[in-house]
C-alpha cells in the first residue's frame, strides 16, 4: 500500500463522513431519563420529541432533518458529563432540556463554556436565567411568574369571590424549605406586599416531614383565610389531609405546582377533600383551547406516538418551547452558535398564539418575558383551568 | 389550654409513630451491632406489600400484618445471611455500614423501577377517622399505632427475658465469643435477631401504610429520626427507644407550634445533642457497647 492510496482513502473517508453529518442536524435532549426524576423527565422529553417530529414532517430546518441525541441527566454530575459528551462527541448544534433546575444549572455551565446554545424548556428556579449566561435561553415560566400569578389570583379573583377586600384577607404562606419552596415563597411575600395584602404567617418546613399538625394548628389559630403552599407531593398530601382532619377549612388553598397538579395527589387526599383547592402551574389540558391554539393537535400527536394521554403539562410546555425555537432556527442560515443566538433573540410570538397560551420573546437574562402560568382548581376530581378568564373552562368555585 | 392539649396529643401520636418504626432498628443494633441504614427501606418494602395486598385482595390493612411481618422476617434473615454475615469478621466494622448503605440505595432504585416515582395509596380502611378525646382530636389509626407500639415493646421484653431463645440472644449481645463458647450458634442467633428486627418493621408497615402515602423514598423520611430515637434511648434498649421516640415526638410537636415549624428540627437535634453531651450512652443504656466483642 503506497502513500497516495492511503491519502486518497483518508480524503474519501473524511468527505463521506462530512456529507453524512451534513444530511442531519443534531440536537441534544438532556433530561433525567432514569432515577428519581425519571417520570416527569421522560414526560418533558416527549414534548420535545413531538416538536421534532412535526418539524421533520414539514421538511426539517434549513432543509435538514433534525435528529435528537439523548443524554441522561440522572444527577448533577452526570448532567455535566452528558452535556460534555453531547457537545464534544456528538457535536450537537444546541441542547434542549432539562426539567430539573439543579441539572439545568449544572449542565448549562458546560454549554456556556463551549459556546453551545442551551434551551431550557421546563426548569423553574430563578438561578437558571439569573446568572447572566450568554447562550442560555428559557422559554417556560419560572418561580417569579408562579409567585406573581398566585398573588394576582388572590387579589383579583378570590377576594371578590368570598366578598372581602384583598387587604382584609389573612394570608398564610407555607413552603418546603429547599431552594424551590423558598424562592417561590419569597416572590409571593414580596409581591403580596406590593399589592398591599396582609401576610400573617410565613413558615417553612422540611419536605421530608411526616407531621404537619403543628403547622396546621398555627394557621388555624392565626385565622388564616388563604393558604399558599409551595410543596412536593408527599407534603401536599400531608397538609391537605391533616388540615381536613383537624377541621381547618380556610376560604382558599392555593398550591404552587409540584404535588398539587397531579392526579395521584387528588386520589390520595380524596376527591371530596381536594375539591375546590386551587393550583398555579404550567398550562394543563383542561383549558379553553381558544387561548391555546394547537393544543388539541398536540394531544392527538401525543396519543398517536405514545398510546396514552399526556401525563402532565410538562410535555406540552416543552413542546411549545422546542417548536418555537426550532422554527426560529429554521428561518436563519447555518447552525453556528452565534447564528442560532441571533435567530432566537429576534423571536416575537404574541400571547395566545401557542399551544400553552403564552407568547415568546426573550427579555432580560434571556428569560421569556411573556411566559405565564395558569390558575386551576380541583372540581369533581379533575383539575380545570379557572384563571385567567380567557383560558378558563369553568368558573372558580368558592366554599359557602 | 385546649391548644396545649391538642399539641400534646399530636406529639404523643407522632412519638408513637417514631417508636413503632424504631424498635426494630434498636433490636438489630443492640444484638447484631450493625448500623442498618437500609432500615427505612425495609419499612418501604413493608408498606408496598401492605399496599399490594390491600389493593389486590381487598383486605383490611391491619389484617395484612399476618403476611407482611413474616415476609419482612425473611427479608431480614436474608440480609443478615447474604450481606452482613460474610462481612461479620471484617477487621473494620464500618464495612457493614457501607454494605447497608449500598443495600438502601439499591432497594430505593429497585422500587423506582418496579413502582415508579409516583405515590401509592393504601386504602385507609376507616383508620383515618378522627376521634375526639376531650379537647384533642386524633386519628383512630394513630391511637392504634400507640397501643401497638406499647404492646410490641412489652412483647419483645418478655420474649428476651423469659424464653430460652431470648436469653441466648441477650448472651450473644453481651459477648459474642463467650456465648459461642457456651454452645450458642451465634450465626443463627444473628439471623434470628435481624429477622425479628425486620419483622418489627413489617408490623409497623401495616399500621403506617394506611396513614401515609407509600413512595420509594418514604423510608428516608423516617430513618434519620429513627436513628436519633435509638441513640437517644440507648443503643439496643427497646424500652429506651420507646421513651426516646416519645421525647422526640413531643419536642417536635411543641417546637413546631410554639417556636415555628422551620425551627422544629433545630429544637429536636439541639436537645439530642444536649442529651448526648450529658449522657453519651443514651438515656436508658448503662454503657456504650459498639464492638462485637464486649470489654
Amino acid at each position: 500500500m503506497n502513500l497516495s492510496y492511503l491519502l486518497k482513502t483518508t480524503v474519501a473517508a473524511i468527505v463521506l463522513s462530512a456529507t453524512a453529518a451534513h444530511a442531519d442536524v443534531k440536537f441534544g435532549a438532556l433530561y433525567p431519563f432514569s432515577g428519581q426524576l425519571a417520570l416527569l423527565g421522560e414526560e418533558s422529553a416527549r414534548g420535545l420529541e413531538i416538536a421534532v417530529d412535526e418539524i421533520n414532517a414539514a421538511g426539517g430546518i434549513q432543509g435538514e432533518k433534525v435528529v435528537l441525541v439523548r443524554g441522561d441527566a440522572v444527577d448533577n454530575n452526570q448532567a455535566i458529563g452528558e452535556a460534555r459528551r453531547l457537545i464534544s462527541l456528538e457535536q450537537v448544534a444546541a441542547i434542549f432540556g432539562t426539567y430539573s433546575s439543579a441539572r439545568s444549572i449544572a449542565a448549562s455551565q458546560v454549554a456556556e463554556l463551549s459556546d453551545i446554545p442551551y434551551f431550557e424548556l421546563g426548569a423553574v428556579a430563578d438561578e437558571v436565567t439569573g446568572r447572566g449566561l450568554k447562550y442560555l435561553f428559557r422559554t417556560n415560566p419560572y418561580a417569579a411568574d408562579m409567585g406573581k400569578m398566585i398573588v394576582d389570583m388572590v387579589a383579583d379573583k378570590i377576594a371578590p369571590g368570598i366578598g372581602k377586600k384583598p387587604e382584609e384577607l389573612k394570608i398564610g404562606i407555607i413552603y418546603e424549605d429547599s431552594s424551590y419552596g423558598t424562592s417561590v415563597s419569597t416572590h409571593q411575600a414580596n409581591y403580596a406586599k406590593e399589592k398591599g395584602l396582609n401576610v400573617v404567617v410565613s413558615s417553612g418546613y422540611p419536605a421530608a416531614t411526616v407531621d404537619m399538625s403543628s403547622l396546621v394548628l398555627e394557621l388555624k389559630q392565626a385565622g388564616v383565610d388563604v393558604v399558599l403552599q409551595t410543596s412536593y407531593q408527599n407534603d401536599s398530601v400531608l397538609f391537605l389531609q391533616q388540615a381536613n382532619e383537624a377541621g381547618y377549612k380556610p376560604a382558599a388553598v392555593i398550591g404552587g405546582g409540584g404535588g398539587y397538579s397531579m392526579q395521584p395527589t387528588a386520589d390520595a387526599v380524596g376527591h371530596d377533600v381536594i375539591d375546590g383547592v386551587l393550583d398555579v402551574d404550567f398550562t394543563q389540558y383542561l383549558v379553553n383551547t381558544k387561548a391555546t391554539p394547537g393544543l388539541e393537535a398536540f394531544i392527538e400527536a401525543y396519543k398517536a406516538k405514545y398510546g396514552s394521554a399526556p401525563r402532565s403539562g410538562h410535555s406540552l410546555n416543552n413542546y411549545v418551547g422546542a417548536k418555537a425555537i426550532l422554527k426560529a432556527i429554521g428561518k436563519t442560515e447555518g447552525f453556528e452558535p452565534d447564528t442560532i443566538v441571533e435567530a432566537v433573540k429576534v423571536m416575537d410570538i404574541p400571547d395566545g398564539a401557542t399551544a400553552a397560551g403564552y407568547g415568546i420573546k426573550f427579555g432580560e437574562n434571556n428569560q421569556n418575558e411573556r411566559a405565564a402560568m395558569m390558575g386551576m382548581q380541583w372540581q369533581g376530581g379533575k383539575l380545570v383551568t379557572v384563571y385567567p378568564d380567557a383560558a378558563a373552562t369553568a368558573p372558580m368555585q368558592f366554599a359557602d | 389550654m385546649d391548644t396545649f392539649l391538642q399539641v400534646l396529643a399530636s406529639g404523643l401520636m407522632l412519638g408513637a409513630l417514631f417508636a413503632i418504626v424504631s424498635i426494630g432498628l434498636t433490636l438489630i443494633f443492640g444484638i447484631v451491632k450493625v448500623v442498618n441504614f437500609a432500615h427505612g427501606e425495609f419499612l418501604m418494602i413493608g408498606m408496598y406489600l401492605v399496599y399490594l395486598i390491600t389493593a389486590k385482595l381487598g383486605l383490611h390493612p391491619l389484617v395484612t400484618v399476618v403476611a407482611v411481618a413474616p415476609l419482612l422476617f425473611l427479608v431480614g434473615v436474608a440480609t443478615q445471611r447474604l450481606i452482613i454475615q460474610p462481612l461479620m469478621s471484617a477487621r473494620d466494622d464500618h464495612i457493614q455500614i457501607f454494605a447497608t448503605v449500598g443495600l438502601s440505595t439499591a432497594l430505593i432504585n429497585l422500587a423506582l423501577l418496579i413502582f415508579g416515582a409516583d405515590i401509592a395509596n393504601t386504602p385507609p380502611g376507616g383508620l383515618r377517622m378522627p376521634i375526639q378525646i376531650g379537647p384533642a382530636r386524633v386519628l383512630l389509626g394513630q391511637v392504634i399505632i400507640l397501643l401497638a407500639s406499647a404492646a410490641l415493646v412489652i412483647g419483645l421484653q418478655l420474649f428476651l427475658q423469659r424464653t430460652q431463645t431470648g436469653r441466648a440472644i441477650r448472651a450473644v449481645a453481651q459477648n459474642r465469643a463467650a456465648a459461642q463458647l457456651m454452645g450458642i450458634n451465634v450465626n443463627r442467633i444473628y439471623m434470628l435477631a435481624f429477622g425479628i428486627g425486620a419483622a418489627c418493621v413489617g408490623f409497623a408497615a401495616a399500621m403506617v401504610a394506611p396513614l401515609y402515602p407509600t413512595s420509594p423514598t418514604i423510608g428516608t423520611y423516617f430513618v434519620l429520626t429513627a436513628f436519633v430515637v435509638v441513640v437517644l434511648g440507648g443503643l439496643g434498649s427497646i424500652g429506651g427507644a420507646f421513651a426516646g421516640a416519645m421525647i422526640i415526638g413531643l419536642i417536635d410537636s411543641f417546637a413546631g407550634f410554639y417556636i415555628g415549624s422551620d425551627l422544629r428540627e433545630v429544637a429536636v437535634f439541639g436537645v439530642f445533642l444536649l442529651i448526648l453531651i450529658l449522657k453519651p450512652s443514651g438515656l436508658f443504656s448503662e454503657r456504650l457497647n459498639l464492638s462485637h466483642v464486649s470489654p
